[in-house]
């Protein structure tokens, strides 16, 4: 179980996030959405570390890691895994050994340092492609790879670090809705088969309600709605996204892609 | 179920291996090649320490004797000519200042013309590519020399000659900068109708400006510590009165204008670090550190 207590945090005299607490059972897939600037992101980086929180408290399974510091935080950030939206894979290194550096807080500095990968941790890197479909790029540059291809390599390095818990900050904001029902059925299926947590930020409301077991709504840095997706009314989405309740220009497929809307489900498409 | 790295055994690692076996092995004579380009390295490595007869037992014997040449440094004494030291001093100064702002106003253009991105086309790159080599290739202090000839000793001959070699270095610097600039804004200008000098202007100049001024800034303290040398040759500066000192073994005189060349160059290095953060800024990223 995730806990967090009164989290927050201010950039200068910007506050990002007011004082945010929730409890998340493991094993639960979360999807939080919101306006862009809405505190999302903030909230994400803030359970693994990346941004330090103002103040409060974020407990995991009874461990408090928003106070750890040197090893343990280190250790933290590998036991609760990122995707990022524009993949941050490094674009000049081959798809298995960016992988492979999900293993970066597990291995000794020097042979990490030196590329030097057991077999094991080979093999490792092998399955984890496998489960994404794209074992078949391993030897190839990350940055010759579409989209979509590098988003699930990245996820295949989150498998890597044998996460508790995953972290997904606008998966597909930057993915053509094909990879994105890839991705998105990626992290359902991890969520599932391996009982990770997850934690996913989204703007596409239509993909939250399909994928998630609990919605997050997320507005000025405050927690408006949280719960199971069909308690998610009219007048709540206009609330999160801030929209008039007589604007008759907004419904739900506004936060959506025209073009993921109008596709029929894959399996329609195969059969 | 989730894999941990404890679940991969033997087994596992075998079948892995046998369905994809350039993942766990380059092929022997990419292999090869990787050893051998080591091997080679090595050797020539070592070939160059023994061919210079470079030994621990030499580089230990030599080190007295430098330790006698530093005991004559101290203490440094600022002798009867402080005066014309420092007014020497700001003439090197000088002199690096007004070299560096016209060669990096010169290597500008030049390094536009030597970048693949700016100018595709092969034999005007090769044209401007070996000229600034040219530029560079022939060291400034021979530039120096050639100049004290041309046009007399004194400071004019070594400000050309920080002219010219700089131009060359500078564009050469500036022309990688604008090769690696991201290419995102270069299409967004283009595709809002932009003729090529509005695409230079905005698309790429932005992007490099940082680093172009980043470059100016280090060659004009670079320079302040080679205009010494320029002096040496007559080409005017505070060079003129370290090579002087040395020749007349004023050994500790000599020390004392060592050291206000560095004080000057810290206080160069100090003021530029003002300039970058005024005209720069703090990059917004990096405010967390690594961690």
């Amino acid at each position: 179980m995730l806990e967090i207590r009164n989290l927050g945090k201010r950039f200068g005299d910007a506050t990002a996030l007011k004082s945010v607490s929730l409890d998340i059972p493991a094993g639960q897939m979360v999807g939080v959405i919101g306006r862009s600037g809405a505190g999302k992101s903030t909230l994400l980086r803030m359970i693994n570390r990346l941004t330090e929180p103002t103040h409060g408290d974020i407990v995991w399974r009874g461990e408090a890691v928003s106070s750890l510091r040197g090893k343990p935080l280190l250790a933290w950030r590998a036991r609760c895994a990122m995707i990022f939206q524009q993949f941050n894979l490094v674009p000049r290194l081959d798809v298995l050994t960016n992988v492979m550096l999900g293993r970066a807080a597990y291995k000794g500095t020097l042979p990490s340092l030196l590329k030097l990968f057991s077999p094991a941790e080979r093999a490792m890197a092998i399955h984890a492609l496998e489960r994404l479909d794209c074992a078949q790029l391993a030897l190839q540059r990350a940055e010759t790879l579409s989209g979509g291809q590098q988003q699930r390599v990245a996820i295949a390095r989150a498998l890597m670090q044998a996460p508790e818990m995953l972290l997904a900050d606008e998966p597909i904001a930057s993915l053509d809705p094909r990879s994105a029902i890839l991705v998105m059925d990626a992290l359902r299926r991890i969520n599932r088969e391996d009982g990770i947590t997850v934690l996913c930020n989204l703007h596409t409301l239509d993909t939250a309600r399909q994928y998630c077991d609990r919605i997050i709504g997320i507005a000025a840095g405050e927690v408006v709605f949280d719960g199971v997706p069909a308690a998610l009314d009219d007048a709540t989405v206009r609330r999160i996204y801030g929209v008039a309740e007589n604007d008759q220009r907004f419904d739900e497929s506004a936060t959506s892609t025209a073009a993921f809307d109008a596709m029929p489900p894959l399996v329609a498409v195969a059969a | 179920m989730r894999e941990l790295i404890s679940d991969i055994d033997a087994a596992a690692i075998a079948d892995t291996r046998a369905r994809y076996p350039l993942a766990f092995a380059a092929p022997l004579p990419v292999r090869l090649g990787r050893w051998g380009a080591w091997l080679a390295f090595v050797v020539f490595t070592a070939y160059c320490f023994w061919t210079f007869e470079v030994s621990p037992v030499r580089l230990w014997a030599g080190s007295g004797k430098l330790m006698e040449v530093a005991s004559h440094l101290f203490p440094p004494t600022v002798g009867e000519a402080f005066n014309d030291y420092l007014w020497a001093l700001l003439q090197t100064i000088a002199m690096a200042f007004i070299g560096t702002v016209i060669a990096s106003v010169l290597a500008l253009p030049l390094g536009l013309l030597c970048a693949r991105n700016v100018l595709p086309v092969r034999i005007a790159q090769f044209l401007f590519r070996r000229t600034s080599d040219t530029l560079r290739g022939i060291d400034q202090v021979i530039w120096a020399l050639i100049f004290v000839r041309a046009v007399g000793l004194g400071p004019l001959a070594g400000i050309l000659a920080i002219i010219i070699s700089d131009t060359g270095t500078l564009a050469k610097l500036y022309s990688e900068a604008i090769e690696n600039a991201e290419k995102k804004p270069v299409d967004g200008i283009r595709a809002c109708g932009g003729n090529a000098l509005q695409t230079i202007r905005f698309g790429i100049l932005p992007q490099v400006l940082p680093l172009m001024l980043s470059n100016a800034l280090y060659m004009f303290e670079s320079n302040t510590r080679s205009a010494t040398i320029l002096g040496i040759v007559g080409a005017g500066g505070i060079g003129f009165y370290l090579a002087d000192r040395i020749r007349t073994m004023l050994w500790e005189e000599a020390s004392f204008i060592m050291i206000m060349i560095l004080v000057a160059v810290y206080l160069i290095d100090w003021l530029s670090k003002l300039v970058r953060r005024r005209l720069i800024g703090a990059a917004p990223d990096t405010a967390g550190g690594l961690h």
